[in-house]
Formats: C-alpha cells, structure tokens, sequence
C-alpha cells in the first residue's frame, strides 16, 4: 500500500495522535463512510495554525473535501495505520469538523440485476 | 804617596766593574721575584675558584635531584592532567633559578616524549574502545530496524485499540533506542547505518522529532516554497544532526516551554532553525560546541565526559563527511538557537510530491502550498457544462461516463481520446475492462473542489434535509449533462468528424494523450 515496502518510514504514525490508538468513540469501523461537512468550499486553504487543527488533521479534511470516503480508504490515502485514523475521526468527529456515518446496509444499495441493466442500456446507447 | 790614589782608583774601579758587572744579575733577580710573586697570586684565585666551583656543584646536586623529584612528582602527573584538560598548563621547575640550563632542557625533553608516549597511547586505547562500540552499536541498529519493520507491519494489521495503542508505544520507544544506538555509532566513526529515498526537508525535520521524547513541545513551521527534498545520501545524517538538536533544546528547557522549529528556504540552501526557551549556554559551552560542531576535531570518547554527552560530537562528525554546516548562538528566545544550513548544491533536489508525498503529519507551508501541488488545471468542459457553481470536476464525469460504453467498441480511438483527458484530471477514471465506474483518487483541490460523490446521494438522505436537497439538484444536473453528452458523442459518431468532434467535447485539459486505447486510463489514475 504505501512505500514502506522498499523504504524505511520517516516520519511514524505515532506522531500523528501522540502514541493514542483509543479512540474517544468506538462507532468507527473501517467501512464507516467519512463526510466533511463543510464540503466543497475555499475554506481551509492550508493557512496555519488559526483553527487550531494539527496538520495531520487538516490533512484528512482536505481529503474528504471533494467528498466521502471509507475510514479504510483514508487510512491508505493518508498511509497511517487504520487504527490512528480512527483516533483523528473521532476527535474530528467530537469537534463538529467531521461526519462519519455506519457503512451502507446492504439491502439499500440498488440490485446487481438493475445495474446491469443500466449497464446495458448503457452499452447499447453507445454502440447503436 | 802616589800609590793611595793609585790603589783608591783602583779599588774603585773594581768596584765599578763589579758594580757594572752585578747590575743585570740584579735586575733579573728581581724580576723573578715579580713573576713568583704573580705566580702565586694566580695560584690563589684559581685555588680560590675551584673551591667556589666545588662549592657551586656540591650545591647543585641537590638541587638537581630536587627538581628531578619534582619532575616525577608534580610535573608529569600535570603532564597527564593537561593532555586530557586543554586548560590545565603544567607547572615549571621547583627552583626558577635554573630556567634555561642544560638541567631545564633535559627535563623539557623528558617532559615531551613522555607526552607524545602518553599521546599515543591514548589514541590507540580510544581507538580500540570505538571499535568496539561501532560493531556492537551496528548490529544492534540493524536489530532495532528490524523491529521497527515489524511493529510497523503489525500497526497495519491490527486494529485493535487496545493493541494499537501498545504497538504505537514500542514503535516509539524502539525509535528512541535507534537514535541513541545510531548518535552513538556516528560519534565512534561509522556512517548513520541507514540510506534513504530523497525525502521533503519538511518530512525530515517531522521525522527528527518523532525520536525524542517530550517531541509534543517541539513546533514545526514550514516556509518552504517549493518541493524541497534532501538526496538520499544526506537525508538520515541530517535527520540525525536535527534530533541531536532538538534534544538538545528539549533537555535544557522547562517541559512546559515550546521548541520552535523553523523550515526556511533561502536562495543557495534551506535551513532550519530550532530555538529553546531554556537555561542558555554559557560563552565557554557555546565555544565548545561550536568547536566540536565544526567537525575538524578528532572526537575522543574520553572527552565526552560521564554522563557521555555525545550529540554535538555526533553533529559535528556529520558535518564534516555530508557537507552541511551547523551554527550555535544565544537565542531571542532566552535559550539557544541551532541552526542548520543544508546547502543547495550539491545536497538539495526538488521533489515530484506525486512520487514523493509529504507526510500527513508534516506542516504545509503557511502561505499558498497547495496551489502548486493540484497540478493540472480544472478540467472544465466547455459544451456540457460551466453554467452550475459547482462547475469543478463535476462535468468531467459525465464526459467519462458518456464514454464508458467505449471498450466494447474499441475500434474508434476518438472515445479513449476523450476518456483519458478526462481521467488524467484526477476525475472518474473510467472505462477500464468492466467499464464501471470506479472510485477515484481523492486529492485537496481548491480550484476544482466540487466532486460527483457517485455514492453520496443515497447516503445524505438520513443527515439532513438541506443537504439531500443540493445533492438532488446536483444528480438532476448530471443526468442533464449525461443526456447532452450522449447526444452530443452520439452526434460526433455519426458524423463524418468522429476524430475531431469527441476530442473537442472534452478539450478542456491540455493533457497530451497518446490515444493508446483504454490502457491509458490507469496511468492517469495513479495507484494508491
């Protein structure tokens, strides 16, 4: 996943929550689905410092600005541990910076017929 | 009567020749007498001189074995004591008087080839003693490396917080071993036992301070403005020479004082600038650091004192086999200020941050970083879009969704055309095999912020209502864009201008494309 395979980490995930691996709230699964609720917007341009978030924190905001992602899948984009990642979601969580909701139940998401019916018609569309 | 006279004369006469004839003898007898009489006068000085002389040596000899005594009693034990203490001078003869003799430059000389004797030995003795610490220090610096590889591994793989947390803490604990272990073998003469990729000077200065303890204090600020990295070579030296730094300002200030750490760019190198808030050095500590800093000495661990005091020794070894340079003054903040200058040439290299990204927990610099960073322009399509606020990538996935159906009929090179550009921006990059769509990679983009969130209309619902209504407005608007894309590629197909009617409905990014067919649309979605 990250370059650790043929380099040595610089910088470890330790440094990013200060040795914490117990997160304020334990809700957070790794397929929990992480919003930003401030969205799409100029805000948070990389200015230091003013809001108080460490850039670790900041770093994940900006990642989910274009919009949600799976804890998982920010672990990996950030190349932390799942475990720390969890620790900043929930103390962005507890401060109102960020939304996580429980993954998606299976049963809402559209039947597999249906999408590859779309699919299809998609298909057809093109090649007619 | 006659014969009176006569004899008179006579007798005189004789007495005359006599006279005459006993005047020389005379003479010379006396001046006989003169000469002995120098004689013995000469005679009685030099007796005179030589029982002064005899009297002069027979007062010497004591006095020579007393300064010999000195010399074994006082003179070379300070002999010793100076050669390990630059300060210490050693004392002169007992008796001054015999300052500049034979006697004063023989025991000079003694006094010399003792020193360089005493001299030697040390060398050797302080030589085998880093020998010895190099091969242990190595072995257990690869050990150390090892299991750092191996909580790392674990790190990734459990999740439990419990054990998480556990993991983090000997992660930590092994780094601060590294670093003594590693300061240590540096100071014995061997090279930081690591080589590394080129990494940001940012990255490297963060990674300093993850192996000291109390690194919460340290604050780093980046004012870099462009990408630097530091080559391989040089990336672990100077990340040893800043822990030792910033263990330096922690240890001598308070634990409630902040360490402020500055990253600077100049025109001929970066720097790095560590103050402290602490108890200061004094003019001799600055002067001694500065000294062994320098790199010119010849590091003896008998002069790194008990308890070792090994991290400037470490700096200086450094500097002196990579090049850089390392200032110590008195800080504005009360403290010491440290400073690292990293030359440009020839240890500086600027980083491409897609193949070398900065850490997630080093500091962006504080002034319009990420302008640069999101390289390719908005991806903004001219005929399908631009009228929504949101007109960022937004369109860029329709024009890609429009394409999907592309691979099945993959004779037409003007559809991967379009694709590419429109995966290349980091937008949907679709039409690969299954022609699904795909989850993109995510980066921060300011200027094209607004993003399709393929999952996200089903997931808003249950949060709040104003929200599932602009992400209602935003799908009606896609599926508007999906309809005239399709029209109009449906449009470009038919038509005789299929080669330039597809590439200019998705003209907006001025990606160069090879049109090589769907391959092309992985390289433009880098690999996570």
């Amino acid at each position: 996943m990250s370059s650790s395979r043929n380099s040595r980490r610089l910088v470890p995930a330790y440094l990013a929550t200060s040795g914490r691996a117990r997160p304020s709230r334990n809700t957070l699964d790794r397929l929990s689905l992480l919003h930003n609720p401030a969205g799409p917007g100029p805000s948070g341009t990389g200015l230091g410092g003013p809001d108080g978030l460490r850039p670790e924190e900041r770093r994940l905001l900006e990642l989910l600005r274009p919009g949600s992602l799976s804890l998982a899948e920010a672990a990996a984009h950030l190349r932390l541990p799942v475990s720390v990642v969890k620790v900043l979601v929930a103390d962005l969580v507890d401060t109102g910076l960020l939304h996580a909701r429980p993954p998606v139940p299976a049963h809402r998401l559209p039947e597999r017929e249906l999408l590859e019916k779309v699919l299809d018609g998609l298909r057809t569309l093109k090649s007619s | 009567m006659t014969e009176i006279p006569v004899a008179l004369t006579v007798l005189l006469a004789v007495g005359t020749v006599a006279a005459v004839g006993m005047a020389p003898y005379l003479a010379r007898t006396r001046g006989q007498l003169r000469s002995l009489r120098t004689r013995a006068a000469t005679a009685e000085t030099d007796l005179g001189n030589v029982t002064r002389h005899r009297d002069d040596l027979a007062g010497r000899i004591p006095l020579a074995e007393a300064e010999i005594r000195h010399l074994a009693a006082v003179r070379l034990p300070d002999l010793a004591t100076a050669l390990t203490h630059p300060h210490m001078s050693v004392r002169g003869p007992a008796d001054p008087r015999i300052a500049g003799s034979t006697l004063d430059e023989a025991l000079s000389a003694v006094l010399e080839t003792v020193g360089e004797s005493i001299d030697k030995e040390r060398m050797r003795v302080d030589a085998a003693a880093q020998a010895t610490m190099r091969s242990t220090s190595t072995t257990i610096q690869a050990l150390l490396y090892q299991l750092q590889t191996l909580l790392q591994e674990m790190q990734e793989r459990h999740d439990d917080p419990l054990l998480a947390q556990d993991l983090l803490a000997a992660d930590f604990l092994n780094e601060q071993a590294l670093r003594r272990i590693q300061t240590t073998a540096v100071v014995c003469g061997s090279w930081p036992g690591l080589t590394r990729q080129d990494s940001h000077v940012a990255d490297i200065v963060v990674g300093a301070t993850s192996r000291l303890q109390g690194y919460e204090r340290i604050q780093v600020t980046s004012q870099l403005r462009d990408p630097v990295g530091v080559v391989a070579r040089a990336v672990e030296p100077v990340a040893v020479a800043l822990t030792e730094l910033m263990a330096n300002a922690l240890h001598y200030s308070h634990t409630d004082l902040p360490v402020a750490v500055t990253v600077q760019q100049g025109n001929r190198g970066a720097t790095v600038i560590i103050d402290d808030a602490g108890v200061g050095m004094h003019e001799d500590e600055v002067r001694r650091a500065r000294q062994l800093m320098s790199g010119q000495d010849q590091v003896l661990l008998t002069e790194l004192g008990d308890p070792v005091r090994s991290g400037f020794a470490a700096v200086g070894q450094l500097v002196r086999q990579y090049g850089f340079s390392v200032h110590v003054e008195t800080s504005p903040y009360g403290g010491v200020r440290a400073i690292v200058h990293i030359p440009g040439e020839p240890l500086l290299t600027l980083l491409d941050e897609e193949r070398h990204p900065l850490s997630p927990m080093t500091p962006l610099p504080a002034s319009g970083p990420t302008a640069p960073r999101t390289a390719p322009p908005g991806p903004t399509v001219p005929g399908t879009a631009g009228t929504a606020g949101t007109a960022g990538t937004e369109p860029a996935a329709p024009a890609a969704a429009a394409e999907s159906p592309a691979p099945p009929a993959a004779a037409e090179p003007a559809a991967p055309a379009a694709a590419a550009p429109a995966a290349a921006a980091p937008a949907a990059a679709a039409a690969e095999e299954a022609a699904l769509p795909r989850r993109r990679r995510r980066q921060p983009e300011p200027q094209a912020a607004a993003s399709p969130q393929p999952p996200a209309p089903p997931l808003s619902p249950p949060e709040t209502a104003p929200e599932a209504e602009a992400d209602a407005e935003r799908s009606a608007e896609r599926w508007g864009d999906f309809q005239r894309g399709t029209e109009s590629g449906r449009a470009a197909i038919t038509g005789d201008s299929a080669q330039t009617a597809a590439p200019a409905e998705a003209a907006g990014p001025a990606e160069p494309t090879d049109g090589s067919g769907p391959s092309t649309a992985p390289e433009g979605n880098p690999p996570s």
